[in-house]
């Protein structure tokens, strides 16, 4: 990202506190102008307040939210240049496309004629032009997504916020929709903040994702950041899938360290956060499926992971099919994700497998003390 | 075919069961009196045959039609104030308060229905009659000398009609208020919009069905009132439903009674039909 564009969004020290329980614990960021921001996190864990913080529903209970270097604590939702996509689009079934498109318009006194052309241009720009007249029941899951999204982006917001909006659509559409959301990102240039559950979303939306767990952020990067470099364990598991093990620290050669493994498997890793382990440290590691090299023969690869595994079961999935296998010498559980290559098509339970991964795919967490916390 | 036939007849019989409770209600207590009374205000008493007088003297008599229009024009100012102070009281109870004190404030309007409107109306004489506790308490204060007769006046009726129908304007409208998402109401403010404007273009119109409906339920049970506007109104407060009263009891003229009960009915039905054209509110839309 380059350093000279401007920050749309910035937020300082931002903590909310319901009477018993802390929803959002000292988070700060900042967001460039025009990008996708994605907050990715379980249910529960605090984003939705967040978001609702950046619309004026919910005032922080200490920190400050800056949009292009103006403090937004005493605006009040009506008059923030923000808008927002509800989780179930809150589209109104009164109006019909083109009131329900106006509303913000006629809210800020825009001429009769104007707002016409405005709504029509919009329309043209989702895809959907000649459908102002038409009731909101009447149009499809996508058809709606695009309205409510329209129906923001008429009014030229510095901020669009959307939260969860493709969690009602059916998977094909969800995936359809994922690609379209990120095109008309694109196109019209709005800062957007998504925020989502599903980390598949996240992933082929953003340009910047943050990781929320229990109110705080564990990790703000690009996908591949998150996905290739995880800095907690939290982050290994929540994006994309992972074998995880929880083991105890052997040796530490160099920056090779060498574990065992609660069932028994050996394996070489590297540190993935700050802190160096010691020797019998408890440790959190995580083997991603896809990154997992399966053979039929003995690799001659150099690996730094040889194990020589026996089939227990396929989960056929189609493109996402995995093999779950034990390990001969140790009697260790591991999971693959099956090569779709002529080769394994007629594999079965019991048959011998070698599985090949390095070290830098095996990745290891010191586990603090207050177990799968801050 | 046949099979399918002989595996339906059953559910038709459980069908026409569970229907006769209602069809035998309309039939033996709407349906039936309304025809003897269609009956009666169209025959002759004397010759037999039939006659259209008693119609007519509705129309010729301008006590009777002033008493109605009076009656119907009390019923939609009525209806009106139910619906003004009804209103806001739904909004807080629907969406303003949450959880366990929600139940207890609806419980709360509630509760004063428990007791017979005929108590209820009791209850509002000994409050508003000369030696009442609001006059009394005047003349303890040294506001007045004598005291104060605010019973039988229309400000009286009408206080009377707007507490008894309150109930039936409150359930309709906290049922709709309740089933308008939170979101829609956010999504409006989101976009710019005021207090006022939400009201307008958001809020009222998702409750317009179950404001029409307990309209036509408040202006129909005042309009159809006897008990309140004769007690709290007196003598002269000129209800339509007491001319009704008089013709059958005191006058014994059971077919101008029944006159007066046809043109009731049909005139009510003409002014919410009118309303509802007005509001373009569809019938079937609101009681659905």
């Amino acid at each position: 990202m380059p350093i000279d564009t401007p920050i749309d969004l910035a937020c300082e020290n931002i903590c909310k506190y319901f009477s018993d329980f802390t929803a959002v614990d000292n988070v700060s960021f900042t967001i460039p102008k025009g990008s996708f921001f994605s907050i990715l996190g379980p249910s529960g864990c605090g984003k939705t307040t967040l978001l609702r913080m950046l619309a004026g529903f919910e005032q922080p209970s200490s920190g400050d939210i800056l949009i292009k270097q103006q403090s937004m604590l005493d605006v009040p939702p009506n008059k923030r240049p923000v808008n927002m996509v509800f989780q179930h689009l809150a589209l109104f079934p009164t109006m019909n496309i083109e009131q329900n498109i106006g509303y913000g318009l006629r809210r800020q006194g825009v001429a009769k004629a104007e707002i016409t052309q405005r709504v029509n241009a919009v329309l043209e720009r989702v895809g959907l032009s000649g459908s102002g007249q038409k009731d909101v029941n009447q149009l499809s899951g996508g058809q709606r997504q695009r309205i409510a999204l329209a129906r923001c982006l008429v009014l030229n917001p510095t901020l669009l916020l959307l939260d969860e909006p493709l969690g009602a659509l059916d998977l094909k559409l969800r995936e359809q929709m994922k690609i379209e959301l990120k095109q008309l990102q694109k196109e019209f240039g709005t800062t957007f903040v998504y925020i989502t559950h599903d980390q598949s979303e996240a992933l082929v939306m953003s340009d910047q994702i943050a990781v929320m767990n229990k109110g705080q952020f564990e990790q703000v990067g690009t996908p591949h950041e998150l996905y290739y470099q995880p800095k907690t364990a939290f982050v290994a598991s929540f994006v994309g899938d992972s074998n995880r093990w929880s083991g105890q620290l052997k040796n530490i050669e160099d920056d090779t360290l060498q574990i065992e493994t609660q069932d028994g498997l050996l394996l070489q890793g590297i540190s993935s956060n700050d802190t160096t382990p010691a020797n019998s440290d408890v440790l959190d590691i995580f083997v991603r499926p896809e990154a997992i090299h399966v053979s039929l023969s003995a690799a001659n690869n150099s690996a730094d992971n040889q194990l020589c595994c026996e089939v227990e079961t396929i989960l056929f999935d189609g493109a996402k099919s995995q093999i779950i296998a034990k390990d001969k010498k140790t009697g260790g559980s591991i999971t693959a994700a099956m090569p779709q290559t002529g080769d394994f098509m007629n594999l079965q339970k019991g048959d011998t497998l070698y599985f090949s991964f390095s070290r830098e795919q095996t990745l290891c967490f010191t586990r603090e003390h207050s177990a799968g916390g801050q | 075919m046949s099979l399918a036939s002989s595996a339906r007849s059953p559910i038709k019989i459980g069908m026409w069961l569970l229907l006769a409770p209602l069809c035998l209600w309309l039939l033996l207590l709407i349906i039936l009196p309304h025809l003897e009374l269609l009956t009666f205000s169209i025959t002759d008493p004397e010759q037999g045959g039939f006659t259209f007088s008693f119609y007519a003297e509705f129309f010729t008599e301008p006590l009777y039609w002033r008493t109605f229009v009076r009656t119907a024009l009390m019923s939609i100012l009525a209806t009106i104030l139910t619906l003004l102070i009804a209103f806001p009281v739904s909004f807080f109870i629907a969406k303003m308060i949450k959880g366990r004190s929600k139940g207890i404030i609806f419980a709360m309007c509630l509760i004063p229905f428990w007791v017979s409107e005929l108590v209820r109306t009791f209850g509002w004489m000994i409050l508003l009659r000369e030696s009442g506790v609001i006059s009394n308490t005047l003349m303890w204060l040294g506001l007045t000398d004598s005291g104060v007769e605010l019973l039988y006046t229309d400000a009286t009726i009408m206080l009377g009609l707007v507490y008894s129908a309150m109930l039936f304007m409150v359930v309709p409208l906290v049922s709709t208020l309740d089933s308008l998402d939170d979101s829609y109401i956010e999504a409006g403010y989101d976009l710019g919009g005021n207090n006022w404007n939400i009201m307008r273009e958001i809020i009222i119109p998702h409750a317009m069905p179950g404001i029409v409906s307990g309209c036509i339920i408040v202006f129909m049970l005042s309009l159809g009132n006897y008990l309140t506007p004769v007690l709290l109104g007196g003598k002269d407060s000129l209800w339509f439903t007491e001319q009704i009263y008089t013709q059958f009891i005191t006058r014994f003229n059971w077919e101008q009674g029944s006159a007066f009960g046809i043109l009731l009915l049909l005139l009510s039905s003409l002014i919410v039909w009118a309303g509802l054209k007005v509001t373009r509110q569809s019938f079937t839309k609101t009681m659905g």
